[in-house]
């Protein structure tokens, strides 16, 4: 495997995600309904205009917008991450898995490309999804914007490696159905994307303890450290160390069709 | 400089798809790859280009085994499969720029050989429509196109003209026969259509997983007893399965 | 030091400076710990905590902030810290359970409302003597000295008045009826306007002094925070005349008022229970104390925004800001 080749291949693949992508605006668009949805009327409903106490990041208190927004910025990804990754196992409809894997380059890095691609069109909504919660006043500061980016970008890859190994290794996961039911809630509603640590701890402590095992809390730890610029180191190394994991879990275990038919 | 296929089973649990199966394709001949619908062509297309793993067997072009070669094996076989891998809301264009670059072909370079293979498929006038606009028969040009941006020694259709109509059907087959004799092309051409076979094609013929004739067309037609290629082939995979009633 | 001679008077210039800005301090009196919590504000950290009188409530600092007085409402007296050496040099005879003071221009006189009995009294800071001690309504508790040293104005927190005193005879001259339970009081700038905040009531009434008249009465809605939580207390305005700021007690918010139109332009979050404010010297910065979250908010007058809580004693009460 050539550097050169390789970096056509690259961006070859990016090419085609961004061309699909400015395409399906429509898509674009209902992806950010979703969250925008849990921002306005559930933040607004939750009646926590009283401000939720202080705990790191935030150096002050802060409105249950703002806590909620980087849990959302992770369900983007992890909707996005489930999404393409069940369409490159499943979705033969298009043939373009095929074609992918007729490239004589190796499949682990074509399958890499895949995801980092697709990670890469997934930020653009989270960017623009930030730029919408400007309206009910999460105001990070600037820098945040930027610091946050690699963050995004580790949990993006995490989050459609995951997909990636759940599809090829679980054959119940055929639909998004079962998908939505047994990944995407579980991982969204027992994490601390909706409430802090201290909260669900104060619930029930075995709550506490899956939040803590579930890596989608890390994730949006993460990413909510990075867009007050501060670094959970915690989080960095369970996220990436989880990322590598199931990269690699997929990647060994990625089977184009099923043995069984 | 030729494919070998080397004693190839492959199941799919307990239903045996492939049996034993050893041929050779001759440099440059357009090869026919007979077998009614679920006689094994789909499966032995699926193991060459490695979206199904072999069980048993190899594959192979001149030394390079598709078990430690891959990539040498990819680099060399062009493939046109039976449903469309075209992604329908990009342009003609921009589906080949996309498989080029999957083969480590920079843009500037693809961009020569688009116009080169577009110009040899009659499809130039079309490189910027969306692939949804054009025709059944102008899609599966576009594929043909696709799979010999990588210059690929040895071409793979399979059943390509599914879907199409008769005239559709008679001028892509002429297309590719040409293709062959003038590049000097490999063609194994998958059908269950006999009058897409000449009588001097090389052919293989699959029945339930076996393979029944590797021969000339001639050579089927005397060994049938039958007139027509059609005949023969309709005679030949039906006789075993009187046999075994 | 020798070094110091050698720098330039710029370098010089900015030393200063920078000593002056690390020098500003807060003083916020934690009403339950007895203590009280200095905040520096360049590092927003809190670097001593100072044991004092209990239930420490009101302070202020003497003009050339050499002092800080502190009511010290359960030891009935106001206690006098030195800040140069940080101890008590002296109690004052406040009258019983002094809770707000407010001390005249003249840096003598200190007016303490004594919330058990009714009263004002005004003491002499030199001399320690009682001047006088007036009969105002129930509960007295706000208590503010017009910039121009002639009134002095006390608030009744059950016969819900404004009560006007004319500092030189120490008579009782008028009183303005406002809505339920006035906490605090504050003058503009020029003295011609008075500022009252009425903690039931929910209101706080704009009152024009020369007529003792309310001119208008700003009310408050946070979307989402039931109106009974909405509680005026502590109330500020800023040198340059733009703006007040109205702590909102357990609604946990500062509102921000045009102080020429008086609308309401803005609600910022804070802690649990915000009740006193004070600007930094510059007024870049307005601290709030939240009691019931023990700390003390960090808002931007640029952003108008609360950038930052600071952890500070239990039931942080009120807080004054020494340059």
């Amino acid at each position: 495997m050539n550097l050169i080749s390789s970096w056509h291949c690259f961006k070859g693949i990016l090419v085609r995600e961004f061309l699909r992508f400015v395409q399906q605006r429509s898509r674009f668009l209902s992806a950010l309904v979703r969250p925008l949805l849990w921002l306005v009327v559930f933040a607004a409903g939750f009646r926590a205009a009283l401000g939720i106490s202080i705990i790191q990041p935030y150096d002050t208190y802060i409105t249950y917008e703002t806590y909620i927004a980087p849990g959302l910025c992770c369900m983007i990804l992890l909707f996005n991450g489930m999404q393409s990754s069940l369409s490159m196992v499943y979705d033969r409809e298009m043939g373009s898995m095929r074609v992918l894997l007729m490239s004589p380059l190796p499949r682990p890095y074509l399958l890499l490309c895949k995801m980092t691609a697709t990670a890469l069109i997934s930020l653009t909504q989270v960017y623009a999804f930030l730029a919408i919660a400007l309206l009910v006043e999460v105001e990070p500061p600037l820098l945040g914007y930027l610091y946050v980016l690699p963050a995004l970008l580790l949990v993006a890859l995490l989050l459609s490696s995951l997909g990636l190994f759940l599809s090829t290794r679980i054959r119940q996961l055929e639909n998004f159905a079962g998908v939505m039911n047994f990944v995407i809630f579980p991982m969204f509603f027992l994490s601390s994307a909706l409430y802090p640590l201290w909260k669900m701890q104060e619930a029930s402590e075995w709550l506490y303890w899956i939040c803590m095992i579930n890596p989608f809390t890390h994730a949006v730890e993460l990413v909510r450290y990075a867009l007050y610029l501060k670094l959970n180191s915690d989080a960095l190394i369970i996220t990436a160390g989880t990322t590598l994991l199931f990269t690699l879990l997929a990647v060994t275990g990625f089977r184009p069709q099923k043995n069984s038919r | 400089m030729s494919i070998s296929v080397d004693s190839i089973s492959f199941r799919y649990g307990p239903r045996q798809a492939l049996q034993d199966i050893s041929f050779t394709l001759n440099r440059g001949g357009f090869h026919g790859l007979l077998g009614p619908n679920g006689a094994g062509k789909s499966t032995l297309f699926s193991l060459i280009t490695r979206l199904n793993a072999l069980q048993q067997g190899d594959i192979r072009i001149d030394d390079a085994s598709i078990r430690r070669q891959p990539a040498s094996l990819m680099r060399r076989i062009g493939v046109v499969f039976q449903q469309s891998t075209l992604d329908l809301d990009l342009t003609v264009a921009q589906n080949l720029l996309y498989h080029a670059s999957l083969h480590g072909i920079s843009s500037r370079d693809a961009r020569q050989r688009i116009d080169t293979e577009l110009q040899r498929m009659e499809m130039s006038d079309r490189a910027h429509d969306k692939v949804r606009a054009l025709n059944g028969g102008h899609r599966r040009r576009v594929e043909i196109a696709r799979a010999l941006l990588h210059r690929p020694e040895i071409l793979l259709l399979d059943e390509p003209t599914v879907g199409l109509d008769p005239q559709t059907r008679r001028s892509l087959n002429h297309h590719v026969r040409k293709l062959c004799e003038e590049e000097n092309l490999t063609v194994l051409w998958a059908t269950h259509l006999m009058e897409e076979i000449n009588e001097d094609d090389s052919i293989i013929l699959l029945h339930k997983g076996c393979l029944l004739v590797d021969d000339r067309a001639a050579t089927l037609l005397s060994l049938s007893g039958q007139n027509t290629i059609s005949d023969a082939f309709h005679h030949l995979t039906t006789l075993p399965q009187q046999e075994s009633v | 030091m020798k070094l110091k001679h050698l720098l330039t008077p710029l370098a010089s210039a900015i030393l200063l400076a920078t000593t002056c800005a690390q020098a500003e301090l807060a003083y916020v009196s934690n009403e339950k710990d007895d203590t009280i919590s200095i905040i520096d504000l360049e590092t927003m950290d809190v670097t001593e905590t100072l044991d004092v009188g209990e239930r420490p409530r009101g302070i202020l600092f003497s003009k050339d902030y050499s002092k800080l007085y502190i009511c010290a409402s359960d030891s009935d007296t106001v206690q006098v810290m030195d800040l140069a050496t940080k101890t008590i040099i002296k109690e004052l005879p406040s009258g019983e359970d002094p809770e707000q003071f407010a001390l005249h221009p003249n840096d003598r006189h200190l007016y303490i409302s004594n919330e058990d009995d009714a009263l004002v009294t005004i003491v002499d800071t030199e001399t320690s003597e009682v001047l006088a001690q007036i009969d105002v309504g129930v509960e007295p508790e706000g208590m503010a000295v017009s910039p121009d040293g002639k009134i002095a104005v006390n608030t009744s927190e059950t016969t819900n008045m404004v009560h006007w005193i004319d500092t030189t005879t120490y008579q009782l001259v008028d009183n303005t009826l406002v809505d339920q339970r006035p906490r605090h009081v504050e003058f503009s700038k020029d003295s011609s306007v008075l500022w009252a905040s009425s903690e039931i009531g929910g209101t706080v009434s704009v009152i024009d002094v020369a007529s003792r008249q309310i001119m208008k009465k700003i009310s408050f809605e946070i979307k989402g925070v039931h109106r009974d939580k909405i509680q005026p207390v502590g109330v500020k305005l800023s040198d340059n005349g733009k703006y007040a700021f109205v702590a909102l007690g357990p609604a946990n918010h500062v509102a921000v008022i045009d102080a020429k139109t008086h609308e309401v332009v803005d609600y910022i979050l804070v802690g649990r229970r915000v009740w006193h404010m004070d600007f930094n010297h510059d007024q870049s910065l307005l601290l709030t104390t939240n009691g019931i979250s023990g700390d003390v908010s960090v808002i931007d007058m640029d952003k108008m925004k609360a950038v930052k809580s600071i952890k500070v004693g239990r039931y942080p009460w009120g807080v004054k800001v020494k340059p």
